[in-house]
């Protein structure tokens, strides 16, 4: 990375760097622009109003009065920790995360070391595993929906050729919910695959001679040397997958729609039913919870996957 | 120096061709036909939940509606395109089609540039606070897209762009930031230096230098980058559905929530839109597919 020339602190720049400030600056600007607008102005906005009054017809009205803290400034925050569909999208949201930390990183990986160790059609896997990921969300949760559909779908049909009375509603009934949802995203991890990949060619072939030498086996090799030297790219991927987790959107509200009952409901679910309400107050302490999980998430993966220490 | 340097480049790639070579004759124990039989299992069933519901969305929507209640797992009969001109002529898709376009096109040019520009500067000069914009530019992408909502929401609002292809497009421009500069970044510090000297001795200035020298250089940055930003807000379900409302407005993803009420039993005019709103997206990955492939290895690199 680039972070070797940081030693140079101001002044130590050359006459010609000098000259090209202006240039440099310009060049920046309309990314730093579109970063201002669309991230830093939104997530103090954001911020600031989830402690007011806000409904987006008149101004955000905020009460200073500290002398009962759950009627006034935390009025959106208690009032989002006792709806009815806060407690199941928590629920949701950390059983999801769990099971995007394992289930799913763990197959991205399990493909990540298939593929490098080339097995025949490894190519082909790489092709194919990408497909799922370049069609619209949308669709693909559409497609879910039909796949499990109790008429016409084929899970239904191939479940129905073993038990002929079987008839689960998927997405209506609990707990099939959960988990028809969570098939819509476990199986496709082509990332987590791809970014491992790209770490385990990074390994120093002289490393793997040594292990040769001493007669390492392949699955010793794995879990020895292979996994604790792509532990960025693993730490990389639970921290993707959990994002994508907190975010998740379309394969609930074009699925279940958070039902039955609040059983799937999620935090951007919460937070759209907010904004068409709108009670935008409530919409932004949503998103701040959503933004300080996303932190949260990022400090403890560093810690634990000691991302900044060097790996070699 | 260059030589030695590249020898012993080639030296170690020709070790690395060997040992790979040498591991798919290595003699066959019991133990590694289990381990291969385990893994052709595992990747024939990752093959299959990637394709098999397209291919089963594909075939159903040539098939009539009863034989999809009948069998849902046999093939259609006959190439039947009846659904698709009845969903075609229901249906403007080629407005929607265009919109996404518009949108998604026309944020990813506007985009492309604006970011190839930072990540010039960055990958090739040296100025104050350099490491700390790379750094925020690229913390990005840990923001969950949907905790923006109602800031955004409410700036739409106020432009008067609500419910209009101009808003959704202002609000793509600023989609794909972390991963754009990674891949971009990358592209430009690989060119060499010495170019830029070169230049500015023969008095180009510093915008030229830039737009006629080092851009097209770094084309396979700018494709990479730019058809993984482009399939981003092609397939963006979220703000579009939130922005925009009028039919006239629509973007494909979007038009298939509208699908789904319209053909409540009509499966098979249902997966002929599903199959005319997915195909794009393979299609744009068919043609470019190493470029997707390099820019979701790169960007998910330096999280």
């Amino acid at each position: 990375m680039s972070t070797v020339r940081r030693g140079r602190k101001g002044g130590k720049y050359t006459l010609m760097e000098k000259r090209s400030f202006p240039w440099i600056y310009a060049f920046l600007f309309p990314t730093l622009l579109l970063f201002a607008v669309f991230y830093v102005e939104p997530i103090f906005q954001t911020f600031v109003t989830s402690f007011a009054r806000f409904n987006g017809y008149t101004p955000p009205q905020w009460s200073l009065d500290f002398s009962d803290l759950g009627g006034t400034i935390f009025r959106n925050y208690t009032r989002l920790f006792s709806m009815n569909s806060f407690g199941p999208a928590i629920r949701n949201l950390l059983w999801w995360s769990l099971i995007a930390m394992t289930v799913h990183v763990g197959i991205g990986t399990a493909v990540g070391v298939l593929l490098y160790n080339r097995l025949r059609g490894w190519k082909f896997v790489r092709i194919v595993y990408m497909v799922p990921n370049v069609i619209s969300g949308a669709a693909w949760a559409m497609i879910y929906r039909f796949m499990f559909n109790d008429d016409i779908g084929v899970i239904n049909n191939l479940i129905r050729r073993l038990d002929p009375s079987s008839h689960i509603q998927w997405f209506y009934s609990s707990p099939a919910a959960f988990w028809a949802i969570t098939f819509t995203w476990v199986f496709y991890a082509v990332i987590v695959a791809l970014v491992v990949m790209g770490d385990l060619m990074a390994i120093p072939a002289s490393l793997h001679e040594a292990c040769e030498i001493d007669g390492a086996s392949g699955f010793q090799k794995l879990i020895h040397i292979d996994l604790p030297l792509c532990r960025n790219a693993i730490g990389t991927s639970v921290l993707l997958s959990v994002t994508s987790r907190i975010a998740m959107y379309e394969n609930i509200a074009l699925t279940s729609r958070g039902g039955p009952g609040n059983d799937t409901y999620g935090l951007a679910l919460i937070l759209t039913k907010s904004i068409t309400d709108f009670n935008y107050g409530l919409a932004n302490a949503t998103a701040m919870l959503m933004f300080v999980f996303g932190i949260v998430t990022m400090q403890i993966i560093n810690r634990v996957f000691r991302m900044n220490d060097p790996v070699y | 120096m260059q030589t030695t340097v590249n020898t012993a480049g080639h030296a170690r790639k020709l070790a690395a061709a060997a040992r790979r070579s040498g591991r798919s004759i290595k003699p066959m124990t019991p133990g590694r036909v289990v381990y291969l039989i385990l893994a052709y299992l595992f990747l024939l069933f990752i093959v299959l939940v990637s394709v098999y519901p397209i291919v089963w969305v594909i075939m159903s929507s040539f098939k009539s509606n009863a034989a999809i209640l009948g069998n849902p797992f046999s093939l259609p009969d006959t190439w039947n395109f009846d659904a698709y001109v009845s969903v075609l002529n229901q249906y403007s898709f080629g407005r929607y089609a265009v919109n996404s376009l518009i949108t998604a096109g026309g944020s990813t040019i506007v985009s492309i540039v604006f970011y190839a520009m930072a990540a010039y500067v960055i990958a090739k000069y040296n100025f104050p606070l350099k490491n700390f914009i790379y750094v925020i530019l690229t913390l990005t992408l840990l923001v969950p897209g949907h905790t923006k909502t109602q800031p955004i929401f409410q700036m739409i609002m106020n432009m008067g762009l609500y419910d209009t292809r101009t808003g959704l497009w202002l609000v793509y421009l600023s989609g794909g930031i972390a991963m754009s500069l990674f891949v971009l970044k990358a592209n430009f510090a690989s060119i060499p230096r010495d170019l830029n000297e070169a230049a500015s001795i023969d008095g180009s200035g510093f915008f030229r230098t830039f737009w006629q020298i080092n851009l097209p250089l770094a084309r396979n940055g700018l494709a990479t980058a730019g058809i993984l930003m482009f399939l981003g807000n092609w397939n963006e379900y979220y703000y579009a559905a939130l922005l925009t409302s009028s039919e006239q407005n629509r973007t494909l993803p979007v038009s298939l929530a509208y699908f789904n009420q319209a053909f409540s039993y009509d499966y098979t005019r249902m997966f002929a839109a599903l199959t005319i709103v997915v195909l794009p997206g393979i299609i744009i990955y068919a043609l470019f597919q190493e470029q997707v492939t390099a820019s979701v290895a790169a960007s998910g690199v330096k999280g």
